[in-house]
């Protein structure tokens, strides 16, 4: 990583190869589930790869500054983004998982405020860290005046720095970012879920309720894994820092979104292989 | 209702072994220059700064803690399988996760810093004697809290996921609460106290970091008792909190509107955060007034 995170240019756009080639690949995976299992399996993988997608847009809204933030060279957390993304969306998968008795609605809504509050509080103590322990007031490099709040940045930065400190709108974007985290995650976790406890039985020859068990380690297993990999495809998409849904990179969006969604597919199918084959 | 109680008792004990976790985590990490600010430890002997930290940064904060957490987590889980004490088992499968910790500690410290041999940074014997068993005791504390509270998320509040898997989750979390939160006091505050305080790091001073004590050079000793007054207990307060609530708010509010009133209250707790957080930055503007190029040499001094 460089010294402020990779540069702004280089690989903004869309390769049409490799998006053509992902697209094969995703539709590949799509037909052999159909082939193998249409019906339930297919459902699973197609909300395997919207949670993927879910995974891999969010980590574009947490604000993520490195070890330049921990200088208070930079806005935003001083971490990695797959790091925060990772954990926040398994602390949300967490929740999910609790909730997933409740029901589909209840323990997608509990994954995704799971993953919002881990990162609502991590964003305050981060501030606070910023504010009374190094006297570092809010400022973002990136815009000259918050969106949400309309605060000015230019006279509150430091000279020789890019900015520092997490202000106001990069809080929310990293609340948004933990929340799709965990909804992604627990979208992955509760397909994953059914597939196992419907196939299982019969593959291994044993009773519903001995599975449940083997079934719950497996899906959450794979679902922390889908996690990562999501997550770090994000991350090499975003290259660096990010300050949250208002910095300029956040506009890749769309690249990290569909290199997710081939990833998912082909991970998912995986999983799913493991239980119906 | 009785129930409920207990829920709730063990929510709290379990919120308390997550601030210990978190500030023991941060600690170790600190005294080890995990986080990121270690890049500045790396990159300092380049910029002709010769120092005696300790560098053991080749992974991040949270995949590291995920492994060490997941690994006592599936170790005490074991031994509980055939029948051994919880307490004991847990003590014993952290114990064995540290030691894992302990090889970690001293390769990447061999090789990050025999990789600086043309900087002519030295590798320092004597560091390796006394930090490494001193990251390798908060290593423990955090690894064996966290384990605990994992154990007490599953036997006592009935979570679905198995202990190391469980293990692996709130390992991974802790890591990212703790790097998120300790890391700027560690990189700003302790490497870079020549800097104005109340100003960020200029980027020209990349690698100039503090390499001396108030008598002799500095070891990363001193890096854990000095971030241990803030940084540490920052992240525990942030990673109990972190728990305490996640558990605190399924466990109150769950019986409400068949479930949604966990995620009603979840929405709550974020937008009182969000209130609290907003009055923190706008304290802040007022409180350190805007600083034109002038001015900031002043206040600094002040």
């Amino acid at each position: 990583m460089s010294a402020l995170g990779g540069g702004s240019g280089g690989g903004e756009g869309i390769n049409p190869v490799g998006t053509v080639v992902g697209i094969v690949l995703l539709l590949i995976s799509l037909g052999l589930i159909y082939v193998l299992s249409p019906g339930m399996a297919l459902m699973a993988l197609i909300g395997v790869i919207v949670g993927g997608l879910l995974i891999g847009f969010g980590v574009h809204f947490v604000p993520v500054g490195g070890a330049p933030a921990a200088m208070g060279q930079s806005p935003g957390i001083a971490t990695g983004v797959t790091m925060l993304a990772a954990g926040a969306g398994l602390a949300g998968l967490f929740g999910g998982a609790w909730a997933a008795e409740l029901g589909f609605g209840v323990a997608l809504a509990g994954g995704a405020i799971g993953g919002g509050l881990m990162m609502a509080i991590t964003c305050l103590m981060v501030n606070v860290v910023y504010v009374y322990a190094m006297g570092i007031p809010a400022a973002s490099g990136k815009v000259a005046k918050d969106p949400i709040t309309g605060d000015t940045f230019e006279a509150y930065k430091s000279q020789g720095t890019e900015g520092h400190g997490l202000p106001f709108v990069s809080y929310v974007g990293g609340v948004i970012g933990g929340a799709l985290g965990g909804l992604g995650g627990t979208l992955i976790y509760l397909e994953l879920l059914s597939v196992y406890e419907e196939f299982l039985p019969a593959a291994l020859n044993a009773p519903a309720e001995q599975i449940i068990p083997l079934a719950v380690s497996m899906a959450g297993v794979f679902a922390v894994g889908m996690f990562l990999v999501n997550a770090v495809i994000a991350a090499y998409n975003i290259t660096g820092t990010i300050e949250g849904p208002h910095d300029p990179k956040f506009k890749r969006f769309p690249r990290a979104v569909i290199g997710c969604a081939v990833a998912s597919a082909v991970c998912g199918l995986m999983a799913i292989l493991v239980a119906v084959l | 209702m009785e129930e409920l109680l207990f829920g709730i008792g063990i929510s709290a004990v379990a919120g308390a072994l997550a601030t210990v976790s978190g500030a023991a985590e941060d600690t170790e990490s600190d005294i080890g220059s995990q986080g990121d600010p270690n890049s500045q430890v790396q990159l300092a002997p380049q910029m002709g700064y010769i120092h005696r930290i300790y560098s053991k940064a080749i992974s991040g904060e949270p995949p590291a803690y995920g492994l060490w957490c997941a690994l006592g987590a599936g170790l005490a889980w074991a031994l509980m399988a055939i029948n051994y004490n919880p307490v004991l088992a847990i003590v014993l499968g952290s114990a064995i996760a540290v030691f894992v910790q302990g090889v970690y500690a001293t390769t990447a410290y061999l090789g990050r810093t025999a990789s600086l041999a043309k900087f002519e940074q030295p590798v320092y014997i004597d560091l390796i004697k006394s930090v490494t068993t001193v990251t390798m005791a908060h290593a423990f504390v955090a690894i064996f809290t966290c384990v605990s509270m994992c154990f007490l998320m599953v036997n006592a509040l009935g979570h679905p996921f198995p202990l190391p898997l469980l293990g692996l989750v709130w390992g991974i979390a802790l890591g990212a609460a703790g790097s998120a939160t300790g890391n700027p006091f560690y990189g700003k505050e302790r490497q870079y106290q020549t800097q104005a305080f109340g100003a960020g790091v200029p980027i020209s001073a990349s690698g100039n970091i503090v390499r001396y004590a108030e008598a002799g050079q500095r070891s990363s000793l001193d890096n854990g008792w000095f971030t241990s007054k803030m940084g540490g207990p920052a992240s525990g307060v942030c990673f109990g909190l972190i728990v305490f609530l996640e558990l605190w708010r399924t466990i109150f509010f769950e019986e409400f509107a068949a479930g949604w009133g966990a995620v009603i209250a979840g929405i709550v707790l974020i937008l009182i955060f969000m209130i609290i957080d907003r009055f923190v930055e706008t304290w802040a503007r007022k409180t350190y007034g805007p600083y034109n190029t002038e001015e900031s040499a002043e206040e600094a001094s002040s």
